[in-house]
């Protein structure tokens, strides 16, 4: 069985903000909506976090929308 | 001449194969002889119309901190549970600086739920090292013990504070790597690591500090021994679920090694969770990992009282209006009839009996002791009142400090959760025992996989239901010595009535130190549990019995 | 390519069984892409997401920017 296609997903270098991140997953993207964009996808990581804001190591983050599955 | 001889039961060994009329011979503590035992025993057991079962092994707890106090983890070893993991969610108890003990009882404190004195007056905190604590462990123990070391302590010992802020250095994950590979030695099981848990301050525990290469590289020593990974992931977000399960597949391939992630939960609302993780795990089994996520057997119940605005009124405009206001504002509007009335009404004609009449009045709190336990159905009728009456007037009549049990409120569809259950690569477990203390019970979810998914849905049979929560869990664990009646193996043997097997009423109990309050689930249906042979349990009472170790 | 990322859209949400025995609110977000995923968030944040819009049942966060949630935590 062939490991099929799952969501794109990044880990947080140390200290990487959301802004670095955002340059490193989508360099193509303007930044401001990359960084929209991985806001979007990651709610998990920028809501209820305390102190709030702060990405952690451990932390996956999608850098890309959910995929269609069956 | 044998020690015990449990006598004319039906024999159902772990394996899963079919039960069979037969006895079980015991002598020092190991089993010796599985069939028809003809000799003499210094005790003979009669097991005649009982199942004669391998003792059940809990993968999932937070007994840490009570094994200290209660060698038993009661009330565990009743339902015939006679070996326990704690250390889970990236939690031990050592290794452990003194320096470090308050910043790890706040950690502790938020997942167990355990008053303050479990830490002060309960034991005596003799050690630092993993082999102090193994030895504090076991001068009492009368359940067996499979220790985890966590994560976030081996973080806390190298870097101290800074395991809750950073990034560790090469020297840092080194010296890591040497402590684990000591506590190894010293008999931990394995390595938990936590995704989501938080401190009291809700401050990320340290493990979440991590990057991925300190796990990989904590990874390599559990290869050194072939030893397991537990991990706590994120709850209900699937795809990040699939991502953690990729993760752990790329460890346990790269090293070698066992992985776990607990819990893993069906709900309605997102039916294809579960089942997509399982799909995901399928596939990662192919190409030969090992990441076995765990379920537990027990729906989830939630509370709530009218203390605090909850959720559970969500679908009540009116109600999520009046209870989100401070609370003297709140309590004036309870107070107010005629806004009673139109709260009531809102509930339509039954009065709320339908959303309502099903939740149960938990006790522990400032509910009259009378009316613990009985449904809020029993007690409006007694008192003449709706339903949603009811909640509100008893509630006002104690300071909003009554809180109800909504039961069964997630991962609640046998029908669902049957067949995962019963799928080879699930693993049963999640228990949490020993945490959650006053929140909900942790213990019986063994009796709840009999009496609901073998009994009542017939969603496997006796003896799979055994082999999944004996042989199966010692063969994902490597608990070479248990989970088989087979001769040679540790006697860790359960007795029970297969017809009647079962977790209790959910009920408050007030034995932590400090008359601390827990809920707690009794067992019926178990009869007779011997732990490394040594009757530890018998007609309903706990023995003098001490046979507990901690095994690997 | 399109020069703004489009928004993501609240298009439910229920409440579900937290682990920790508390209710928790799982809310479902409609991508870009057309494809749903949700959020869970706990008690508090779920009733604070409510209040913020304004809403008092569940079915009123429909139509509402993800960028509530973001507020709301
Ligand atoms: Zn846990």
């Amino acid at each position: 069985m062939s490991l099929s296609r799952q969501r794109r997903f990044v880990t947080p270098g140390p200290d990487e903000t959301v802004e670095e991140l955002a340059r490193r997953a989508m360099p193509d993207q303007p930044l401001e909506g990359a960084v929209d964009a991985i806001k979007s996808w990651n709610l998990h990581v920028f809501v209820m976090r305390r102190p709030p804001g702060l990405m952690l190591g451990s932390d996956v983050i999608f850098v890309e929308p959910p995929l269609a599955h069956a | 001449m044998f020690d015990v001889i449990v006598k004319n039961g039906v024999v159902v060994d772990g394996s899963g194969s079919p039960g069979y009329r037969g006895d079980v011979a015991i002598k020092d503590g190991k089993i010796a002889a599985v069939g028809q035992v003809s000799g003499e025993a210094r005790t003979i057991v009669d097991a005649g119309g009982r199942v004669i079962a391998p003792g059940f092994i809990d993968p999932h707890t937070h007994f840490d901190v009570q094994l200290l106090w209660d060698g038993a983890a009661r009330p565990a070893l009743e339902h015939g549970i006679t070996c326990v993991v704690p250390g889970n969610c990236s939690l031990s108890l050592a290794p452990l600086k003194i320096a470090d003990r308050q910043r790890l009882i706040g950690m502790f404190q938020q997942i167990e739920e355990m008053p303050p004195e479990a830490f002060t007056t309960a034991f005596e905190w003799t050690w630092e090292d993993f082999a102090g604590y193994r030895e504090a462990l076991e001068k009492d123990l009368s359940i067996n013990v499979a220790p985890l070391v966590g994560h976030s302590v081996i973080r806390l010992w190298v870097m101290g504070p800074a395991a809750q802020e950073r990034a560790a250095t090469d020297a840092e994950i080194r010296a890591m790597q040497d402590l684990l590979r000591e506590c190894l030695e010293a008999g931990a099981v394995g390595l938990s690591t936590s995704f989501v848990d938080v401190d009291e301050n809700g401050r990320p525990v340290p493990s979440r500090f991590a990057q991925f290469e300190e796990l990989d590289a904590l990874c390599a020593v559990l290869g050194e021994f072939g030893r397991m990974l537990q991990c706590v992931p994120e709850f209900y977000a699937t795809d990040i679920t699939l991502a953690r399960i990729d993760q752990l597949a790329e460890l346990s391939l790269k090293h070698d090694i066992p992985t776990t992630f607990s819990p893993l939960f069906d709900t309605l609302a997102a039916p294809e969770n579960a089942e997509r993780a399982i799909a995901r795990v399928e596939e990662q089994f192919a190409r030969g990992a090992r990441v076995w996520p765990q379920m537990q057997t027990r729906p989830i119940d939630i509370s709530f009282s009218l203390l605090r605005p909850s959720l559970f009124f969500a679908r009540l405009p009116r109600w999520v209006r009046i209870l989100r206001q401070p609370l003297v504002d709140r309590l004036a509007a309870l107070r107010h009839p005629e806004t009673v009335a139109k709260m009531v009404a809102d509930l339509g004609p039954d009065g709320g009996e339908a959303m309502m009449g099903r939740l149960v009045a938990r006790g522990g709190d400032a509910c009259p002791a009378d009316l613990v336990g009985q449904s809020l159905s029993q007690i409006a009728k007694a008192r003449g009142q709706a339903p949603a009456l009811a909640l509100i007037e008893l509630s006002l009549e104690n300071g909003l400090d009554v809180s109800f049990l909504s039961a069964s409120a997630g991962h609640q569809s046998t029908d669902r959760i049957g067949p995962m259950l019963a799928h080879p690569l699930v693993h049963i477990g999640a228990s949490d025992g020993g945490a959650h203390l006053s929140s909900f019970s942790t213990y019986g979810d063994t009796g709840y996989l009999f009496s609901e998914f073998v009994r009542k849905a017939g969603a496997m049979t006796m003896e799979q239901a055994v082999a999944k929560i004996t042989s199966e869990t010692a063969d994902i664990w490597g608990l070479k010595d248990r989970g088989r009646l087979q001769p040679g193996l540790a006697a860790d043997i359960v007795v029970f009535d297969p017809d009647s097997i079962d977790r209790g009423e959910e009920r408050p109990a007030f034995d932590m130190p400090g008359d601390g309050m827990r809920y707690v689930r009794d067992a019926t249906g178990i009869d007779t549990v011997l732990v490394n042979g040594q009757i530890a349990y018998a007609k309903g009472e706990y023995t003098s019995a001490r046979a507990g170790v901690v095994c690997i | 390519m399109p020069e703004a990322v489009p928004e993501a859209v609240i298009v439910g949400a229920e409440i579900v069984a937290g682990h920790d025995g508390a209710a928790e609110l799982l809310v479902r977000l409609r991508h870009a892409n057309g494809v749903e995923s949700p959020v869970v968030l706990d008690e508090e944040t779920g009733l604070k997401l409510m209040a913020a819009c304004g809403a008092s049942h569940v079915d009123d966060l429909a139509g509402q920017s993800w960028r509530r949630i973001l507020e709301a935590s």
